[in-house]
Parts: C-alpha cells; structure tokens; sequence
C-alpha cells in the first residue's frame, strides 16, 4: 500500500520513502492477504444481500415481463444443497391492476451446481403451492402507461332485439342498390353495341343480288356448253371459278352465323340472369331487412357469443405474453447461434455442446392450484424456451375432483417448439357437473338476459398452429334458469322472447373458433335458435309476407320497364339472325343446285 | 471537475514511480471496460493488490474507464461479435464454450469479449503511453504547477496552511 500512502500527499513533492529493491520492488506479499480479506468480505456481502437481489431481480423481470406489478414477499437461496425457495409472489393483471392475475404462496427448488457455474438453470423438480387467481389486491399494481393487447378484438354480434314493425319499403329503396337494375342497364348498352356492330358486318356479306349475279353467271355457263367440245372446257373452268367464289361466300356467311348465335347465346343468359335478378334482390332485401330465421339465429349466436369471446380473447391475450419465453430469439450465424436476452446487454454466442443442454430447464414442477372449488393439482413437464435443444414439448396435466361446484376438471395439453418454424400448441378441457349462476348474456337495455343459474358439461379442444387458431367447444347445459328483465312498455318480440327464454330448461350449444390469433371468428349454434323460432315463428312469418309483397311490387315498379327494353332490344338481334339464316339459305341452295353436279346445272363434264 | 483534476495531478505528481502509477491506470483500463462482475476482473483484482500498483491510480482510472464504457459498449458489441463469429475462431471459442471456467467468465457475450479485446490490445501500449506523459510532466510541467495559485489553494483547502 505505500503507493496509495504515497498518492495520498499533496501536488506538493514529499520526501521519498525508502524504495524496496529487487522482487519486492513490484510485489507487496501482504497484498495476498488483502485480496483475501476483500474476497471473504464481498462473499459475505453477496450472501448478505442475495437473497434481496433475487427477489428484486425476479420483481423487476416479472414487472417488464407481465406490464403490471409482479411482487415477492421473500426469496431464500441455500448454498447446501443449492436451492430457492420463493413465498408469496403476487402477479397483477395488467387488465384490472386491482386485482391478482395470479398468486403463488411458495415456490420452491434445488438447483444443479455445476450447471449453474455454466450458466444453465437445471431444475429437476419444482414444487408450486398454493397457487390462486383472481386474488384482490391491496394497492393498485399498474405500471406506466399500458400497451395495447396483442390480440385484437373480434367484431361481436351485438344482441339487438328484433322489431315488430315492417320496414319502410321505400327507405330500403333509397339506401339499397338494386342488382337487377345494374345488370339491365348493363345489358342494355352491350346489346346495342352488338347490334350497331352487326348491322354493319350483315352489310358488308353478300347479299341476294350477289347470290342471284352467281346464278346468272352459272345461267350463262350451261347456255354455252352447248357450242361443241371448246365450249364444254371453257364452260367447266368458268363453273369451277363460279363455284369457288360461292364457297368463299358461304364460308363466310357460315362464320358470321356461327359468332352470332354464339354471341346471342351469351347475351341470352345474361338476358336470363336480369329477368330473374328481381327476384334475387326480393330475397336478399327481405333476408335482410325482414325477421328471418338467419336474423333469430344471429340474435341467439349473440346471447352466447359475449361471454365465450371474452374468454378467448383473455386466453389468448396470456398465451401471447407467454410467447417470449416458450421460445429463445436466436438468430444463427454460422454454427453459432446469437441470442439477445430479452434485457441484457450485448448478445449471446451458443456453440455447439458437448452435451446440449437448455439454459433453463424445469424437469417437472408439481402444481397445486387452490382455486374456489378446491384443489386442482398437476405437473409441468419439461418447461424450457430451448426446446429444440431439450427435443421434447412442454406438458401440462391437471386434474381436480369432486370440487365445489364442480364434479370433476380435467385439463391436458402440450407447447410444442421443438421445430421453432412449426409451433403448435394444444389443449383439451373436460369439466363435468359445473354449477355456476348469475352469467351475464346482455345487457340489451330492452331485454337484459342472464343465466340465473345452471349445470354444465364442457369439452373443449383447441389448437394453435402458428398463427392459425383452431378450437372447437361443446356444451350441455342442465337445470338452466334464465331470467330476462324486459321493461313494462317492452313490445310484443321482447315479450316473445323473455317468455321463450325464461321457459328453457336445458341447452345444447356447439361453438367453432377458426382465424388466426389475430382475427378469429366465433361460430355457434344452439338450441336456442329453435326455441327463438318457436317463440317468434307466426309473428316473422306474418311480417315477412307483407314485407316481401310490397317490395316485389316497388322492385318490379322500377325495372320492368329497363327489362322490357332489353328484350326489345334483344328481338332486334334475333331479326339480323333471321337476316343471316336467309343468305346462308341462299347460299346454300346454290351449292346444291350445283355443287355435287360440278354446278352446271345437268352439264356432264368429260371427266 | 477541478478536484478530478487536483486528484490526477496528485496522483500523477506523487513520488511513486510512474510505471506503478501506470500501472494503475492500465489495470483501471481493463477493470473499467469490461462488466465489473467478470471472472477475469477477480484476478485484476488479485494483480492489484499483490503488485505494487498505484490503487488510487487504478480507483481514478476505474471511475473514468467505466463511464467511459458505457459510451463505448456499441463499439464492444461489434468488435465481439465479430470475434464470436468468426469462422477460423469457432474452434476455440466452441472448445471454451464447454469449459465450466470460461462459460462463468461469460466470454461468449458479445459486450464482455469486445471490451475484453479491445482493453487487452490497449494494455500495453496505455501503460508505456501513461508512463512517458507521467516523466514528461514530472520534467516539465510539476514545477510549473506546484506554484499555480490554484494548486496552492487547493492544498491549503485539504491540508491546511503548513501544506
């Protein structure tokens, strides 16, 4: 330490101190005893204040990881054998900071030593107790300014009471445009282009008077076969020359006829599709506008769709924060993989191991999940974010019996990144005898519906496949009770309704989720699509048939006439067809006259 | 800023030899460009105390190097990376990858190998550098400012008036 002694005076020169000579001019041998010392006191400090950098570490993580508060009562590390023990962490839902998305009494287990010291976290068995959802919390555990969820909200099919009055023929008119108008004034314009365009090509055919020049040429042949044996060969050459100019006329009568009927066969189906696309606009307005068996089924498809999509959308929403750690972001370069830790400094470089092992690893963690049933317990396998390096999925298994409310849960599934470009996440629920009550289907001001309370059986599948999302859910609903509280002055369908509902004692429903996780779409059918119809059958079909009837007749007011113009215009069309017919006829008759007899009307040729 | 400049040019001003100073200041260099929770800074550590090294020098230094690091970790992680990743080195580096002792020294981070380069080839030649600027303002500039009335304020300020 004499250099420090030394640097410790003033700018000032102080007298030299006596310098040692030789090794001990460089080497201070007490320095070794320093080093201990400091060795032994930084150890100690650490041991001292491991056990609050844990629980700060693995707060602060927690925080960043989850966008809410993630709290720790207490973390203790043992050294002999090396484990931790973690109690009371507590993590809060970012979507109601009131309230605990989790919280986990203890968690506790032993590590491997000398995977440690290599830097990778090998549990063999975790043990989870006491693990809870949904706990209040004392103060509020939001943090910052929230990001916005991952996964989008699917456009929910509100629960809108169907009307009892007939809409107003005129304003669907003014606001809907009518496909059969649109295709008549379509048509219109094509079949007088094709008409102008054939009146022109009709003229520039020949005609009868070219047809009847033929004849008088062909006249003029026989009359002068008759001169001797010269007039014969000059007659012949003339009449195959006159044969030939036929034949060139009549192929091209042939070929104008031909692309004409194909023409007016095209403008026949459209001319079809426009006569009956009145009626196809009748169907459509009415389906649309008019209490239809599609409208009941998408009012039922409303009650259940609320509630289920809330689930899946809060389902997915944790399955998307979970995504950072089911999966360790490495690029390759080379044979080495780089991997930036989520928020560390720098990058990773892996190489290839002896004996590949993930850099964190639970084996098994044994899970008992105190829920407000009772106890639900299972095991996770195999949790890891390198699971193509462990070559097996993460597993989960819970099984719960005999719970409150609930006869039995069972809930099995896999996350599987072995291959990283194939994700592919399954689960399958199967809860048998679930009571629950007071569920919430609207909250229409007209017609609140809720199931006061009931008994169900729920199977569940659902799988995810990168991004596509695929689940499908089945239900039977028992000793239901469905209570509605439509207003006094509520109309006669709400009334329909209310009492159809209130009258269901059991329920079918089957819900089919398809899309990605970004956009899916809920599909569900149920029983209650029938009982709605039921309740409302006289009433749909009676509005439906004043409704259609008055607008048949303001649909057939405003294209009737373009319809009857289009089929004028299309007769027109059939008189240049006739006009072709008639010079093919012509044409034709001249070739028989004189086609097979070499055209010279009797005249034997010599050879 | 004045009293950093008073503690260098104490430090620097000092009878101790100027290659334990250096010596200080080069130690200061690795210990400060590199994380300070490396294995490597253990034997820095070691190498401090049992050599005769000027520790105010090193703790000058060490402050210095370390905020300086921060500025400087881009250039760390590029010069790593490119080490990590380079061809003709994955031998070596994958030989180390399944050595306990190296996976705790975390050279395979691509911040800890480039500071660790770019300190080591900065050794040596820091040290000489440091040592020839140390004769150099011992011979020509110490006298100089011993007698600046700034330096003598400062001394009266921490020693009192028999400085």
């Amino acid at each position: 330490m004499t250099g420090d002694r030394a640097s410790s005076a003033s700018a000032a020169p102080n007298p030299a101190p006596a310098r040692p000579s030789g090794a001990g001019r460089w080497i201070r041998w007490p320095g070794v005893l320093a080093f201990a010392v400091v060795t032994i006191l930084l150890a100690s400090a650490w041991w001292l204040l491991v056990d609050g950098l844990i629980e700060c570490a693995v707060e602060r993580a927690g925080t960043q990881a989850v966008g809410a508060r993630v709290e720790l009562a207490a973390a203790d590390l043992t050294l002999f054998p090396l484990g931790l023990t973690l109690s009371g962490l507590q993590v809060t839902d970012p979507e109601a900071p009131t309230t605990n998305a989790v919280e986990v009494k203890r968690i506790s287990f032993l590590m491997d030593g000398l995977n440690l010291m290599r830097r990778k976290v090998i549990i063999n068995e975790m043990t989870v107790d006491g693990v809870r959802f949904g706990t209040p919390r004392k103060a509020s555990g939001a943090v910052g300014k929230q990001e916005p969820g991952v996964v989008e909200q699917i456009a929910k099919t509100k629960f809108v009471l169907p009307s009892a009055q007939i809409p107003n023929v005129k304003d669907v008119l003014a606001k809907e445009e009518l496909k059969s108008l649109k295709l008549a004034e379509s048509l219109r314009a094509d079949i007088q282009a094709e008409q102008d365009r054939w009146k022109q090509q009709v003229a520039e055919l020949p005609d009868k008077a070219k047809f009847d020049e033929y004849k008088q040429r062909l006249d003029k042949v026989k009359s002068s076969g008759k001169g001797g044996l010269s007039g014969i060969v000059g007659g012949a050459s003339e009449a195959a020359a006159i044969q030939k100019d036929i034949r060139q006329d009549l192929d091209r009568v042939t070929t104008a006829k031909k692309t004409f009927e194909s023409n007016l066969a095209r403008l026949r189906t459209r001319l079809d599709e426009a006569t009956k696309a009145p009626e196809e606009d009748l169907h459509r307005l009415r389906d649309k506008y008019a209490l239809s068996p599609q409208g009941l089924a998408n009012m039922s498809r409303a009650l259940i769709e609320g509630p289920l999509g809330e689930r899946v959308a809060t389902a997915l929403q944790w399955h998307a924060r979970l995504q950072p750690y089911l999966q360790s972001a490495g690029e390759r370069k080379g044979n080495a993989e780089v991997v930036k830790p989520l928020r560390g400094k720098g990058a990773d470089v892996r190489f290839k191991e002896r004996a590949p092992m993930p850099d964190v690893l639970v084996r098994a963690a044994r899970v008992g999940l105190d829920l407000s049933a009772g106890l639900v317990s299972g095991t996770i396998r195999n949790i890891t974010p390198d699971q193509p390096v462990l070559g097996a999925p993460t597993t989960f298994e819970f099984a719960g019996e005999k719970l409150a409310g609930m006869q039995s849960l069972k809930l099995d599934g896999e996350i599987n990144r072995v291959d990283p470009a194939k994700p592919r996440d399954t689960a399958a629920l199967k809860v048998r005898g679930y009571h629950f009550s007071d569920l919430a289907l609207s909250a229409n001001e007209t017609l609140p519906v809720s199931v006061k309370h009931a008994r169900a059986d729920v199977d569940l599948q659902a799988g995810l496949r990168g991004e596509a999302l695929e689940a499908g859910l089945t239900a039977t609903l028992q000793a239901v009770r469905i209570t509605t509280g439509e207003k006094p002055d509520a109309g006669a369908v709400a009334r329909a309704v209310a009492s159809a509902l209130s009258n269901v004692n059991s329920l079918h429903l089957k819900a089919d989720i398809t899309g990605t996780v970004k956009e899916y779409s809920v599909q569900i059918s149920s029983d209650l699509d029938q009982v709605l119809q039921q309740a409302l059958g006289r009433q749909m079909q009676e509005q439906a048939r004043q409704f259609e009837s008055r607008l048949r007749a303001a649909i057939a007011e405003r294209v009737n006439k373009p319809l009857g113009e289009l089929k004028a215009g299309f007769g027109g069309l059939n008189g240049i067809g006739d006009q072709l017919a008639a010079r093919l006829q012509q044409a034709t008759s001249l070739t028989t006259t004189g086609g097979t007899t070499g055209g010279l009307g009797g005249l034997k040729l010599p050879f | 800023m004045i009293r950093t400049a008073y503690k260098l040019l104490r430090i620097i001003g000092s009878e101790t030899e100027p290659g334990q100073i250096s010596l200080g200041f080069a130690f200061a260099l690795i210990a400060g460009f590199t994380p300070l929770v490396s294995l490597h800074n253990v034997l820095v550590l070691f190498l401090i105390l049992v050599l005769r090294v000027n520790l105010s020098a090193f703790l000058f230094g060490l402050a210095f190097f370390s905020g300086a690091a921060y500025l400087l970790d881009p250039l760390f992680h590029r010069v790593g990376l490119a080490a990590l990743t380079a061809g003709s080195l994955e031998g070596l580096w994958t030989t180390l990858y399944n050595s306990t002792l190296w996976r705790l020294e975390r050279f395979n981070n691509s911040i800890v190998m480039g500071s660790l380069i770019v300190s080591l080839l900065l050794f040596v030649p820091f040290y000489l550098l440091s040592n020839r600027l140390i004769l150099k303002y011992r011979e020509h500039f110490l006298a100089w400012v011993q007698k600046t009335k700034l330096i003598h304020v400062l001394n009266i300020l921490r020693y009192g008036a028999d400085a």
